[in-house]
């Protein structure tokens, strides 16, 4: 079977590289940057989801495992993508706030006019 | 008792830094005590864990119950693991950030916002700490971020000066997209072993070494060399680091490259791949990013008029010089040049944040006289202000590596043993000094030149900002003094802890 998901990540991953190669505007490249993060972010959470003796997996809730016949999917990846989401919103915050005051500066978004430190 | 002093070392930080906002509402000296007493109270129990570790060897500290299933005998929660590598850089860190906060009273004066500068430096340390003790792949991962983030924050801090907010936007970009890669990396180990407890990583790698694993390791030294600027990527670091307030500098310059990016380098490549990967072929890729980062950074140190953007570029350098330590301490693993290589680089790690961190403060002192960091403004200044310039001189001969200070003995250990393993690194090392003492001489050269109008004004900085330069003038001097017994007692020791794979594993396992 052929695992989509994986496929699909790893898509993600290299568009957000090429439009953090390809785009100038400031926008663009923070969208560049998300767009690598859910690539990422999409990866790790597939990996929590396992079909095993073809099952599809449940949500990954203790109470009543016994009585439970299928797999579980694991919870892991869960808790560490919800943390890198967090991370995520911070840096995306952080970068919508220096593109404000990158406008107020410069007057412009384009980051070929961020070149006057040089040397 | 051991390890149960382990949390502290975040809890303070953590504690301090988000009390902040609230201490502020006490007034400008209630702020300036907290963040002195917080970072004062982290250096009191890095020094102890220091001298625990120094003492007693490697400790683990497992956050939650040590076997939760009742029948594992080993932790499977995130573990913390600090051996002496470890701990030397805990010292490290919280030394030089205490200097940098006592700095900042002065030196930071007349900005504002100040408490949102104090949460975000105190942020910076924990994050760094983090990354120093922990033994998790994930919980690396976040501490990287905190500090990452705290340090965009901090370098376009002065958002009112268009060089503050170019230098941000370009660190913060290079910055996420390495973070990116990393995340990556670590994403593939544990899809493929299950499991983000370093030591537990190594054993799984080493059982069944696999592609996936090589590739996580590319994106990992990838990302962690563009973090720790590694010369092909070493722009944004020439960028970021003049245009953030002095202080901050000397942590960026002196701490943050070197915890987020070698130390991490060192212990992914050591501690998780040393058994699982031809040791050989990783070392010489980091020794051939190393020579040319040891060249270009020295060399465009030379033609820098900017003194901060010089002292950017000699960090660049230096970061040289220590992944030049690291790739022989990898290429020559296991044997007596490789040993020593690896202690070299320890130390210099050491040594280079104590030099880093003092010649960032006296540039921040002569801004804060003279408005200018022009070298062609900043002729004479040894008349004017003369306790700034014997402590540039001590810091720039250090860095150089004359005989009688720090510098000396760990360039030493890595000239020594790079000639040892290939004559020709030797040769690199060499010329890559040459040009770092010719740009140190030019500033020396300006500053007991014949002193210009501007300067005649000039008088020594106040004393919150002249006892740090002072304190770590005389660390070095000190540190100088005994520089084998150093060598002896603590960084090859250090270098053995980093190098021996099977006790970190078998400390996590519970055999240690």
């Amino acid at each position: 079977m052929i695992q989509f998901q994986f496929i699909t990540a790893f898509l993600l991953i290299v568009l957000g590289i090429y439009a953090f190669l390809a785009k100038n505007n400031l926008l663009k490249l923070i969208l560049a940057l998300d767009i690598i993060d859910s690539g990422i972010h999409l990866l790790l959470i597939s990996l929590g989801y396992r079909i095993e003796l073809n099952e599809i997996p449940t949500a990954p809730i203790y109470t009543g495992y016994e009585t439970l016949k299928s797999p579980m999917v694991g919870p892991l990846p869960q808790a560490l993508v919800l943390t890198s989401i967090v991370i995520g919103v911070c840096v995306l915050a952080l970068a919508m706030a220096l593109t404000v005051n990158a406008y107020r500066h410069y007057g412009t978004l384009d980051v070929r006019a961020l070149r006057r430190l040089r040397g | 008792m051991s390890a149960e002093i382990l949390p502290y070392l975040i809890i303070i930080p953590l504690f301090g830094a988000f009390s902040m906002p609230m201490v502020n509402l006490a007034g400008r000296k209630a702020r300036e005590a907290w963040a002195v007493l917080i970072s004062g109270a982290t250096l009191a129990v890095g020094s102890w864990v220091f001298y625990w570790v120094y003492e007693k060897g490697t400790v683990l500290y497992t956050l939650g119950a040590k076997s939760p299933f009742g029948q594992a005998n080993f932790p499977i929660r995130i573990v913390w693991e600090v051996d002496l590598f470890g701990a030397l850089m805990v010292l490290m860190v919280t030394f030089v950030a205490f200097m940098a906060v006592i700095y900042s009273l002065g030196y930071m004066r007349h900005d504002t916002g100040l408490d949102k500068y104090y949460t975000l430096i105190i942020i910076l340390e924990l994050g760094m700490l983090g990354i120093a003790i922990t033994g998790d792949l994930f919980n690396f991962y976040v501490f990287l971020e905190i500090m990452s983030i705290a340090s965009y924050a901090l370098v376009a801090f002065r958002n009112d000066t268009w060089e503050a907010i170019e230098a941000g936007i370009k660190y913060m970009f290079v910055g996420s997209v390495a973070s990116s890669l990393i995340l990556l990396g670590i994403a593939l180990l544990y899809g493929e072993y299950g499991t983000l407890t370093m030591g537990y990583l190594a054993l799984k790698l080493s059982q069944n070494p696999t592609i996936v694993g090589k590739v996580a390791l590319a994106l990992f030294i990838s990302g962690l060399l563009f973090k720790s600027g590694a010369s092909p990527v070493h722009m944004w670091l020439a960028d970021a680091h003049p245009a953030a307030p002095s202080s901050i500098s000397a942590m960026l310059s002196g701490l943050v490259i070197k915890i987020g990016g070698i130390y991490a380098l060192a212990r992914i490549a050591f501690s998780i791949y040393g058994a699982s990967v031809s040791v050989k072929t990783v070392g010489w890729l980091i020794i051939l990013f190393a020579c040319i980062t040891l060249i270009v950074g020295n060399a465009m140190a030379v033609i820098q008029t900017d003194m901060k953007r010089l002292l950017a570029y000699s960090s660049v350098g230096q970061i040289g010089y220590i992944l030049l330590g690291i790739g022989i301490g990898l290429a020559a693993y296991g044997s007596q040049t490789g040993e020593i290589a690896l202690a070299g680089a320890i130390y210099h790690t050491f040594n280079h944040a104590l030099m880093k961190g003092l010649l960032f403060l006296i540039a921040g002192a002569v801004i804060h006289q003279l408005g200018t960091r022009d070298l062609n403004e900043l002729s004479g200044l040894a008349k004017t202000m003369p306790k700034t310039t014997f402590a540039f001189l001590i810091g720039a001969a250090a860095i150089i590596g004359m005989p009688p200070l720090n510098g000396f003995a760990s360039k030493w250990l890595i000239y020594e043993s790079s000639a040892l393993f290939n004559p020709v690194l030797g040769a690199i090392a060499i010329i890559g000094t040459a040009f770092c003492t010719a740009a140190y001489v030019r500033v020396l050269y300006t500053f007991f030149g014949r002193p210009s109008e501007r300067v005649m004004e000039a008088k020594d900085p106040e004393k919150s900002m002249l006892w740090p330069m002072l304190i770590l003038t005389i660390a070095i001097i000190v540190m100088g003094l005994f520089p084998w017994g150093i060598s002896d007692k603590v960084m090859i020791p250090a270098a053995k802890a980093l190098e021996n794979q099977l006790a970190y594993v078998a400390t996590l396992m519970g055999g240690g």
